[in-house]
């Protein structure tokens, strides 16, 4: 009886256990399942995200496209002032924020550094050249009180120094915290000078100038020779004659000075002058040119805080200078007596960030592209 | 059209005639002769080119005649790189396409010769040019393989075009980025921006734009659309030639970039 009765007791919670296990497995399947019902929906709708983040990207390409052909057709000037409009300025924002949301949502964009790479370069480019622009400068000022000038305009004469600089926006001047000082300013030219030579049939000859070199034109046309060069042309009247000479003082007039021997033996003098082009007598049988082309323009320039100089350059074209969060470049010159300079001012906000973008982009194209693609 | 009664003509014309002759005997299955053809095409090629060098002092790669004698000089070596390194076909194309690239340096454009202006006196000017060129070499032959890749009917076959486009692309693409780069950088350098807003810079980055589109595209649909896929490339080069020509042939649009003619 006991045994049976023992045994009866053993089955029953053998049977209780049983139903509890079958209870708990039920739950944990139900637990399971739900879990994983709650992460594939999850995992459904970022994949759905992921979809439209993709599609933007593209949408948000393909008109950045349409808007650089557009902008093509406007011309430089305005296409400046167009991407640079408050429309454009939410475009630029909007292409920003969706490549952080991309690098986001992509776990591949950060699994993959050069994809990273890639991607984090655009967003520097972009979020540099915001900082830098007209727009970003306010923002500067607003948010950190920096105030710089974005871009503008100097012009300074030979041995005197400005720190006023004329906006590119509003033709407002603003002025620097230090002063520029132009040393002096210079145009150099390629060696040797030309003179070309046509004759009024349309026969032309180019030659290289050498003083005292006699350039043979042929029987029918006579001989040309180079007599002189200026370099400041002036006339001077010595005993009731015209006396041509050369002036350092006065504004540059480059000219020759030729010979021209007919076949028939007459001789004449001519001047041919690089800034008037054209200057013949009704009676010369032939035009002449005096031509010299140009190497580089050149400003020497010293920047002076408290009348100390603190930084000095020669600039150039494609050697600025930079000093105090500023680039400054030759921009343009006094073509006339070259007496001044003008040099173009361009903040550097948002530079370094763009110049790192540019690093990054560079490296992760090549990476991915590179090493990773092209293998058959 | 313009016909240069000069060495330096002759040789463009040889190279010409060589490349055209190659093209016709690797089609006609004599490929071991188009070969030697080829590469006496390219000799003579390398020979105007170094000719140019000298004459003007300078890497001739500033006008558009220097540029068209560069292509037809570094056609050889990319199409040899493509089928000895890449695998890829298309190397009769290649022979064509370079003799097509040396006809406007031949017929079209003056080849006076040019000092550099101040703006172009700089150590960034080579390897903006030359990047460039040898990007276009490459998305040029992956537009042979996209219009290709149209043409055929056969489902392999076409996969297997849509694929070789995509790694000249991958070749191609890193190279016009660094183009565009370096011609950003520069123009930091001469013009005080690293963006002008200049028309050829728009088009050249509208040409980049669409490589970026296809990558995004090609990653979202694989090669489920393959013939859109192509079609991305042809547009690709039709953007370049724009960039490379109407820019600066036209009077449509005035900019920086206009001594480039």
């Amino acid at each position: 009886m006991t045994a049976l009765r023992a045994k009866s007791y053993l089955l029953s919670h053998l049977y209780l256990a049983i139903v509890i296990s079958y209870i708990v497995q039920d739950k944990l399947h139900q637990y399971n399942s739900v879990t994983i019902v709650v992460r594939t929906i999850k995992e459904d709708l970022m994949n759905k995200f992921r979809r439209i983040v993709l599609w933007a990207a593209l949408t948000l390409v393909l008109l950045l496209i349409f808007l650089s052909i557009y902008g093509a057709f406007l011309g430089a000037e305005r296409a400046k002032s167009f991407f640079n409009s408050l429309p454009l300025a939410v475009y630029w924002t909007a292409l920003t924020a969706l490549l952080i949301v991309g690098i986001i949502v992509f776990r591949r964009l950060v699994r993959v550094p050069a994809l990273l790479l890639i991607h984090v370069g655009c967003i520097l480019i972009l979020a540099g050249s915001i900082w830098g622009s007209q727009a970003g400068h306010k923002l500067q000022k607003k948010l950190l009180r920096i105030e710089k000038i974005p871009t503008g305009q100097m012009l300074i004469y030979e041995g005197q120094q400005e720190n006023r600089v004329v906006l590119e926006d509003a033709n407002q001047i603003g002025e620097l915290p230090f002063y520029v000082r132009l040393k002096d300013f210079r145009v150099e030219y390629y060696k040797p000078d030309f003179l070309q030579i046509q004759t009024r049939q349309g026969k032309s000859w180019k030659v290289p100038v050498e003083i005292g070199k006699e350039i043979s034109l042929g029987e029918d046309v006579g001989i040309v020779k180079i007599v002189r060069a200026f370099e400041s042309f002036k006339i001077k009247v010595e005993d009731g004659k015209n006396v041509p000479f050369d002036d350092p003082n006065s504004a540059a007039n480059p000219a020759l000075e030729v010979e021209i021997k007919s076949p028939d033996g007459k001789a004449a003098t001519r001047y041919v002058f690089e800034r008037f082009p054209g200057h013949t007598y009704p009676e010369d049988r032939l035009h002449l040119w005096y031509q010299r082309i140009i190497s580089d323009y050149v400003s020497q320039l010293q920047i002076l805080q408290n009348n100390e100089v603190v930084a000095e350059k020669d600039i150039e074209v494609n050697h600025p200078l930079h000093f105090g969060g500023y680039h400054f470049y030759q921009y343009s010159y006094d073509a006339d007596a070259g007496k001044y300079t003008i040099l173009m001012v361009v903040s550097d906000s948002g530079l370094n960030f763009v110049y790192a973008g540019f690093l990054m982009l560079c490296i992760g194209a090549l990476w991915h592209f590179w090493l990773k693609r092209i293998t058959p | 059209m313009e016909i240069k009664y000069t060495i330096q003509g002759l040789l463009i014309y040889i190279a010409i005639a060589m490349y055209l002759l190659a093209f016709l005997t690797t089609f006609l299955r004599h490929e071991r002769i188009g070969n030697f053809l080829y590469l006496f095409g390219f000799i003579s090629a390398v020979l105007a080119f170094a000719y140019r060098w000298y004459d003007v002092r300078h890497v001739p790669l500033q006008n558009l005649f220097e540029v068209f004698l560069c292509l037809g000089v570094i056609s050889y070596p990319v199409s040899w790189f493509c089928r000895y390194t890449l695998g890829a076909g298309g190397y009769s194309g290649d022979m064509l396409i370079a003799a097509i690239m040396l006809v406007p340096a031949g017929f079209v454009f003056s080849a006076e010769p040019q000092r550099l202006p101040p703006a172009l006196q700089s150590w960034l000017f080579v390897p903006h040019v030359a990047v460039y060129a040898l990007s276009y070499i490459f998305m040029e032959k992956a537009t042979f393989q996209a219009i290709l890749s149209l043409c055929v009917t056969g489902r392999m076959q076409h996969a297997d075009s849509e694929e070789a486009t995509y790694r000249m692309i991958c070749i191609g693409f890193p190279l016009l980025t660094l183009g565009l780069i370096l011609g950003s950088w520069w123009g930091k350098l001469a013009w005080g921006d690293y963006w002008g807003w200049d028309p050829k810079e728009l088009w050249s980055l509208a040409s980049w734009l669409v490589y970026v589109g296809y990558f995004h595209f090609r990653y979202m649909f694989g090669k489920k659309h393959a013939r859109i896929n192509s079609l991305w490339t042809i547009a690709g080069m039709v953007f370049i030639l724009i960039t490379l020509f109407w820019v600066n042939l036209s009077n449509l649009f005035s900019g920086l970039h206009s001594y480039a003619t």
